[in-house]
């Protein structure tokens, strides 16, 4: 806290000027950057390889212009890795070179001067005072790391004054009644010292000669500032004089970004959640940390809980699962994306839903290809082909994509020989389920003929950002679907006037290959901050003559701040959104938690704190903590918006059955580094979201 | 490298470089940044209320670590801020060291207890900085005062060096070394920007030319980002 209290009314107003001049400067600047950051989503526009699709690998990534032969080695971009052409590079300093999409991000940073507010960020978070209960209790989303100093200032002393005295006054008081310019030298010996220089002895100018020069000063230096002092004669006599009163009390809270502003914020909420401790939360952590140490009880906003809420307010008891006999997998407490116990009212749905397609009689299991976006599907080896036509009609102002047939699938149950194969369509960017379409499932056939016309309502211009995903799956009626394969299209090059048929050799999931392309899709931001809370040192009490308790593991906090930018999922283009993090490999019971719903927010504010008890910090080397962001929907399925996937991207992790590679990348990794190697303080990131959570299976 | 630039239109430049000027009170940084910014020099004492800023746009010529240009030249704004010497307003001035990319540590040559005080300053950065090792430039204004001088060129460069950081000689009074010296730190800043961003994210970036506090930890990166 900085306090302003001792200066006089005057000096503050001066204060005050100055940092109303920071002001105007800093508003030129945030206006500056937000262009900037809009220039980068347009080049990432551009940047035309996806993570959803297969592309040749002979192309460039960013202008899918065909790559010469002899580019073969080097022309890999060192950030992204994805092969470009040498017109898409940008050449830097050291005779490296990057692609654009990859080179305009780091430009970025610098240009934001993102690079000084992100190391700032992680010196400061660990400022004492910034314990878990503060953040959590923080409403105000003033968790802006571009904060400075003088803007926290200016708005906290924009407001009325706070007349309660403050101790320290008396201080000053007393200081002020001290020889001013006698005995300097002596007061300069010392940097501590409390006693103050007012001017050098050699070069103390009488204060009326000050005063007469002031206003000279000003005039000659116009754009620069001069300070004047002629409030100084004043200040001293203000000071002097016992009128404790005019000596305002302002004080800064200058960690702002951490501590809730009380003065300005009405205690409603504060109050509401320091109410007493409800004892659901800490017989959660209990149960599923059974070594856990007692702690005092914690305020119960801080500290994650199977939300109890959720099932009241969603009328839990009609979702129930109905579907016996469903695989379930090992997601079973997982109600809000437990996709089986939702297929009635997908249905319903689906039917009154003002799709044109009457291939939308599609059947329940098919709802399993929902979530092939989060990388829930079995896959099998990619085989066969898709035969399509894509048109445009004037008429309804809509893009046709006739599904014709397709050839020589794989059999999506392996074991059975069986393929039961639909064909789903998106026309991305848009990956939601307003941009999904699907054909009629066919049984039993690798070689199914639809001839069924999926329809897409948008204006022509709009098309050639656009570009058309086709992929089939096995609906497996007991069991998960089976991913067949896909193919894109994109449409900006492509002639709609034709009808010429097209059959496109389908190929496997670009996702699961290419980790790092997962984030070729914009799915937003998340900022989070972590903390490894190294143990506590047992008290030395060594009881009953045993040896020491062993020591208890530390704990992993993960706040989870907010999102930006997420991706629109409900009508008014909003989202109610939550976050859902899991510590893999799960050793106890489960590590599921949740951040309540924020509502009809793209760049929602949560704050929410997860805490993984009994964590050590060798074993986060080898763990992965999976933060995946969803659209609450309060009858269906949950809609997946985006993730992040932390760890040292080093190694493998067993998720479920299946052992999988750490593939964190980039932030995702330097994050988690950070936070191990800065125990207890907070490292904070802005992670892009991926917009898929494909696992890659580890060899 | 670098040269005054065009009128100051909002915006319509490539970096906001933010730095900050420290020390004890009188040894001229308002009038260092007064001759910085506008040529001038100001003769008179005037005690600075707490904080205060200057601005001025320079052009930056982007080198290579080897020192050849690349010919790539940005609009760098820059915002310089001045802070109050006095101990009264330590609070305050403090806490805007956090927001400073870069650091012009002043002392006057002519008084030997500002500079004693220099290494007071050191750890006021370390503890508030944005960082353990921010980018320091050592000043010793008020050259032009031979007679009264009380602190030896041989005696500054020895304390810069323990710290890893540029010295300067200055006057305000004449302008001597004073952009150099603003210069100087404005380079420091933009090659650490450039460390930070463009080196891998797990590497430890140690470059030369790195303002290094004295009893910072070996194994601290030069930048964590």
């Amino acid at each position: 806290m900085i306090e302003l209290g001792f200066l006089s009314e005057s000096e503050q107003e001066l204060i005050l000027e100055v940092l109303r001049r920071d002001e105007e400067l800093r508003l030129a600047e945030e206006q500056r950057v937000r262009k900037l950051k809009s220039e980068l989503l347009e080049v990432k526009r551009k940047g035309a390889k996806r993570g959803s699709g297969k592309y040749s690998e002979r192309t460039c990534a960013r202008c899918l212009e065909p790559l010469s032969r002899l580019a073969a080695f080097s022309s890999q971009c060192m950030m992204c890795h994805h092969d470009v052409c040498p017109d898409c590079r940008t050449a830097l300093t050291n005779n490296s070179w990057l692609c654009c999409v990859c080179f305009k991000e780091s430009d970025l940073k610098k240009r934001t001067g993102d690079w000084f507010y992100d190391q700032r960020v992680n010196r400061f978070s660990a400022a004492p005072g910034h314990d878990l209960v503060r953040v959590s209790l923080k409403k105000k989303p003033s968790s802006n790391k571009r904060e400075t100093a003088g803007e926290v200032l200016l708005k906290t002393n924009s407001k009325p004054p706070n007349p309660v005295p403050m101790p320290r006054q008396k201080n000053v008081m007393n200081k002020c009644h001290k020889p001013q310019n006698s005995g300097s030298t002596i007061s300069r010996e010392s940097f501590g010292s409390r006693d103050e220089v007012w001017s050098k002895p050699t070069r103390s100018d009488t204060e009326s000669a000050e005063n007469a020069s002031i206003a000279s000063c000003k005039t000659e230096t116009e754009s620069g500032r001069v300070t004047p002092d002629q409030q100084r004669k004043e200040n001293r006599s203000d000071r002097s004089s016992p009128a404790v009163s005019r000596v305002s009390s302002l004080t800064v809270p200058v960690k702002a970004s951490i501590i809730p502003d009380e003065s300005s914020q009405p205690e409603v909420k504060a109050s509401s959640e320091v109410k007493p401790v409800c004892p659901s939360p800490e017989l959660e952590v209990d149960r599923l940390f059974k070594k856990s140490v007692k702690r005092a009880p914690k305020n119960p906003e801080s500290v994650s809980t199977l939300d109890l809420r959720y099932k009241s307010e969603s009328s839990m008891g009609a979702r129930s699962r109905s579907v016996p006999g469903l695989d379930l997998q090992e997601d079973e407490e997982e109600e809000e994306e437990d996709i089986d116990s939702l297929v009635n009212f997908h249905k319903t749905s689906m039917a009154s839903s003002t799709s044109s397609l009457q291939s939308l009689r599609s059947t329940a299991g098919s709802l399993m290809s929902i979530y092939s976006e989060a990388g829930d599907f079995d896959s099998v080896d990619v085989s066969g082909d898709v035969v399509f036509t894509l048109s445009y009609d004037e008429h309804t102002q809509s893009l046709h994509v006739l599904i014709k047939e397709c050839h020589k699938l794989a059999y999506g149950d392996v074991s059975r020989q069986i393929c039961n194969p639909y064909v789903k369509c998106y026309l991305l960017p848009d990956k939601s389920r307003q941009s999904k379409r699907k054909t009629s499932i066919k049984r039993h056939t690798i070689d199914p003929v639809y001839n069924e016309t999926l329809k897409y309502s948008i204006g022509r211009s709009q098309l050639s950002t656009r570009s058309v995903l086709i992929s089939v799956w096995h609906h497996g009626r007991l069991s998960r679907n089976a991913f067949l394969g896909e193919v894109e299209v994109p449409l900006d090059s492509r002639d709609l006037d034709s009808t010429n048929e097209d059959q496109a050799t389908l190929m496997a999931r670009a996702a699961s290959a290419v980790p790092a392309s997962a984030f070729a899709q914009d799915k937003g931001e998340l900022v989070i901050c972590l903390k490894y809370v190294t143990p506590k040192s047992p008290p030395a009490v060594k009881r009953k003559g045993k040896k020491a308790v062993p020591e208890e593991g530390g704990e992993l906090h993960i706040l989870i701040k907010e999102a930006k930018s997420l991706t629109a999922m409900k009508s008014g283009g909003t989202s109610d959104s939550f976050v859902k993090g899991y510590l893999y490999p799960i050793t106890g019971k489960s590590t599921k938690r949740k951040t309540p719903v924020v509502k009809k927010n793209l760049n929602p504010h949560y704050d929410h704190t997860f805490v993984y008890k009994d964590v050590a910090l060798e074993q986060l080397r080898a763990m992965c903590v999976e933060l995946t962001v969803w659209d609450r929907e309060a009858m269906l399925n949950n809609e997946f918006l985006g993730g992040v996937r932390l760890s040292s991207g080093k190694g493998t992790v067993k998720i479920g059955k299946e052992e999988v590679e750490l593939d964190s990348v980039g932030e995702e990794v330097s994050l988690w580094q950070k936070m191990m190697q800065y125990p207890d303080s907070w490292a904070e990131g802005t992670l892009p979201l991926r917009s898929s959570m494909g696992k890659a299976k580890a060899k | 490298m670098f040269t005054a630039a065009g009128t100051m239109t909002d915006g319509d430049y490539d970096y906001l470089i933010k730095l900050l000027a420290l020390g004890d009170s009188g040894v001229g940084k308002t009038t260092f940044l007064y001759r910085y910014t506008d040529n001038k020099f100001n003769p008179k004492f005037i005690t600075t209320v707490g904080i205060d800023f200057r601005e001025k746009r320079v052009v930056y010529t982007a080198s290579n670590p080897n020192g050849t240009t690349t010919g790539k030249t940005f609009k760098v704004h820059l915002q310089l801020w001045d802070t109050a010497g006095q101990e009264r307003f330590r609070s305050l001035t403090t806490a805007f060291f956090r927001d400073a990319m870069g650091f012009l540590l002043m002392f006057d040559l002519t008084s030997q207890q500002s500079f004693l005080n220099v290494r007071n300053w050191m750890s006021q950065l370390q503890a508030n900085a944005y960082c353990e090792n921010p980018d320091i430039v050592l000043v010793g204004n008020k050259a032009d005062l031979a007679d009264q001088r009380e602190v030896q060129e041989k005696q500054a460069k020895e304390l810069a060096d323990k710290y890893g950081i540029p010295y300067f000689e200055t006057s305000a009074a004449t302008g001597a070394e004073v952009d150099k010296a603003v210069i100087t730190l404005l380079d420091l800043v933009m090659k650490r920007m450039e460390q930070c961003v463009d080196k891998p994210p797990a590497e430890p970036a140690n470059g030369n030319g790195a303002a290094k506090l004295g009893d910072a930890p070996p194994n601290e990166k030069k930048c964590a980002c």
